[in-house]
């Protein structure tokens, strides 16, 4: 059997490819980046919601199924240039700093995953000005490395704030979409800053709090154990306090119908999900349809949701919509079922 | 609701004024405070949190279930008794806003109704006492004369175990500035006492072994005090007073 491409090494690629593997199938695993792990690993994920396990502690459990098992074959900084169906599958191109190649391979598994929205895009609030605003991936770093500080001065801030819905559910940067991790990421942020430093005031600005499903516990638990406070309404600018170095943040406390201009020491941007690059190149080569929000749109989303329509064409975890890697996981491991099947046909 | 902010109009003078044979009397000089909330300290959210009955504060989610079902609120058209409003300015620790409701606070009746809805388990009623303790002990409302009241009451309560009436008259009359004359007082006195209204207390009972009861229970009250202040410090009361 010709080998099965799952593209993109991210958690929904190395669940595809790990259970290919354990199927007996030979997978191709091809990443652009020079590590695997996704955006978890390229941004340092701290702990991951709602659970509260270390990032490692889960990808390195999909790693060890995928690094050194011989049934994947894996090329790291790697893309794709071209794809051709063919009686058997695809043909595709492989290009590497050092070489092109074509492989044959019997179906395609597309993990191609989001990119985090870039907050310098949501101009008024002076991401990339004010090095105090950070994004929440920056401070996931941070919680990471246990340095909980001002970037400006390197001084432990008193009073935090995050910011939900930073391009997401925003229709001035054209998305239109719910991130869905943004409110339980952000929550969990300041979970574990209130554990770690319980003198550092953690406030949320929100709309809505979508902690769906049963990870509602880390949201009650976050107001009743860590005693973290939001307030409802969405910030609409951040200035620099008058003299001063700490950020103030221009909203309406729509539940008091004030206005509010409160100082921080730090504001925290829960960015949102878009399609990544990989995925809008995936979509271009293999001529798949997207929907409006660009993210890959299977055949049928609540029957086969990993399944593109095209034959020998299968989809897992963010490339077609934001999705908490629980999802991404079960999704490669149905993607790699799909395609598996495909192959055997 | 809209929230009544009369308390943030300050009307500095009425004039009466005629210009040219007509009436332009009114108010003048009229400025609105700030409405925009320039800080929050979490001192009031902390205190609460931290008391016996305050501790469920932190599960409330802003649902507004407690101010639907409240008696006050609804029935009795005490619109600006809003459970679930006090709770929220705790929260977030916008004390200046939530030292205007220092006296409303007092005026829930414990229907319990709210405990009983609350979807988070928030004891709302033991809550908004714990808020109304709070602006007391930091002097957000002045001390009313039930308040005074109370206070001679318990410390004559407590000095023989029994009430003495006519103690707790003069007491009372002295802290709040007033004086019966002799003569009134007496006749008053016998009047009360011919109908049996008026209890002598420690001429006609005696309270056993209450040094000791007494003893106790003073210690216990300047316990309870000392933790309540605990951490507090007495703050100006509120520019504007009470809405």
């Amino acid at each position: 059997m010709n080998p099965i491409l799952v593209l993109g090494g991210g958690p929904a690629g190395l669940s595809a490819a790990a259970e290919l593997a354990a199927l007996g199938a030979p997978a191709l695993l091809v990443e652009r980046e020079n590590y695997l792990g996704g955006n978890p690993k390229r941004w340092h994920y701290s702990l991951l919601a709602p659970d509260l396990k270390p990032a490692e502690e889960i990808l390195g459990a999909l790693l060890s199924k995928v690094e050194g098992n011989p049934k994947v074959d894996l090329r790291l900084s790697t893309t794709l240039s071209k794809a051709e169906r063919s009686e058997s599958g695809y043909l595709v191109t492989l290009k590497s700093a050092d070489a092109v190649e074509t492989r044959a391979v019997s179906a395609v598994v597309l993990a191609t995953g989001f990119d985090h929205f870039d907050s310098r895009r949501k101009f008024e609030y002076g991401y990339g000005r004010f090095p105090d605003v950070l994004d929440f991936k920056e401070l996931e770093a941070m919680i990471h490395d246990d340095r909980v500080v001002r970037p400006s001065d390197g001084k432990p801030p008193r009073r935090i704030a995050w910011i939900l819905c930073v391009g997401s559910r925003d229709i001035q940067v054209g998305n239109p979409w719910c991130c869905r991790l943004g409110c339980a990421v952000s929550i969990k942020q300041a979970v574990e800053v209130r554990q770690k430093h319980p003198e550092i005031d953690a406030y949320v600005y929100y709309m809505d709090i979508r902690t769906y499903g049963l990870w509602e516990d880390l949201y009650w638990k976050s107001m009743q154990e860590y005693g973290v406070k939001f307030i409802r309404g969405r910030i609409g600018q951040i200035t620099m306090a008058e003299g001063g170095s700490r950020l103030l943040a221009t909203g309406e406390d729509t539940i008091l119908s004030r206005p509010t201009e409160v100082p921080f020491d730090m504001i925290v941007l829960a960015s949102g999900m878009e399609p990544g690059v990989g995925t809008k190149e995936a979509a271009a080569l293999f001529a798949a349809p997207v929907g409006p929000e660009g993210f890959l749109s299977p055949s049928l989303s609540d029957l086969n949701p990993v399944d593109s329509g095209i034959p020998g064409l299968f989809y897992a975890g963010a490339a077609t919509g934001p999705k908490a890697i629980p999802d991404a996981v079960t999704e490669g491991m149905g993607a790699a079922l799909r395609a598996y099947q495909y192959a055997r046909r | 609701m809209p929230i009544v902010e009369r308390s943030l109009v300050e009307v500095d003078r009425t004039e009466a004024l005629e210009l040219e044979g007509i009436d332009v009397s009114g108010d003048w000089n009229t400025f609105l405070r700030s409405r925009v909330v320039q800080d929050l300290d979490l001192k009031v959210a902390d205190w609460v949190k931290g008391q016996p009955q305050g501790e469920t504060i932190s599960r409330c989610w802003q649902c507004g279930t407690c101010t639907a079902g409240c008696c006050l609120h609804t029935d009795f058209g005490l619109e600006e008794f809003n459970p679930r409003y006090f709770i929220y300015l705790a929260q977030i620790g916008y004390e200046e806003e939530l030292r205007r409701y220092a006296q409303t606070v007092w005026r829930c009746v414990s229907c319990n109704k709210c405990v009983e809805r609350c979807p988070k388990g928030v004891k709302v009623e033991e809550v908004i006492h714990t808020i109304g303790s709070y602006l007391t002990l930091t002097g957000a409302a002045p001390e009313s004369p039930a308040d005074r009241f109370d206070r001679a009451y318990t410390e004559n309560l407590l000095r023989r175990g029994v009430l003495d009436e006519p103690d707790l008259f003069r007491t009372y009359e002295r802290l709040e500035g007033r004086r019966t004359p002799a003569g009134e007082l007496l006749r008053m006195g016998l009047k009360l006492l011919g109908s049996g209204r008026l209890h002598t207390g420690p001429l006609a009972h005696r309270t056993r072994g209450w040094r000791r009861m007494g003893a106790v229970l003073r210690e216990a009250l300047t316990e309870d005090e000392r933790r309540r202040r605990e951490g507090l410090a007495p703050s100006p009361p509120p520019p504007g007073g009470p809405p």
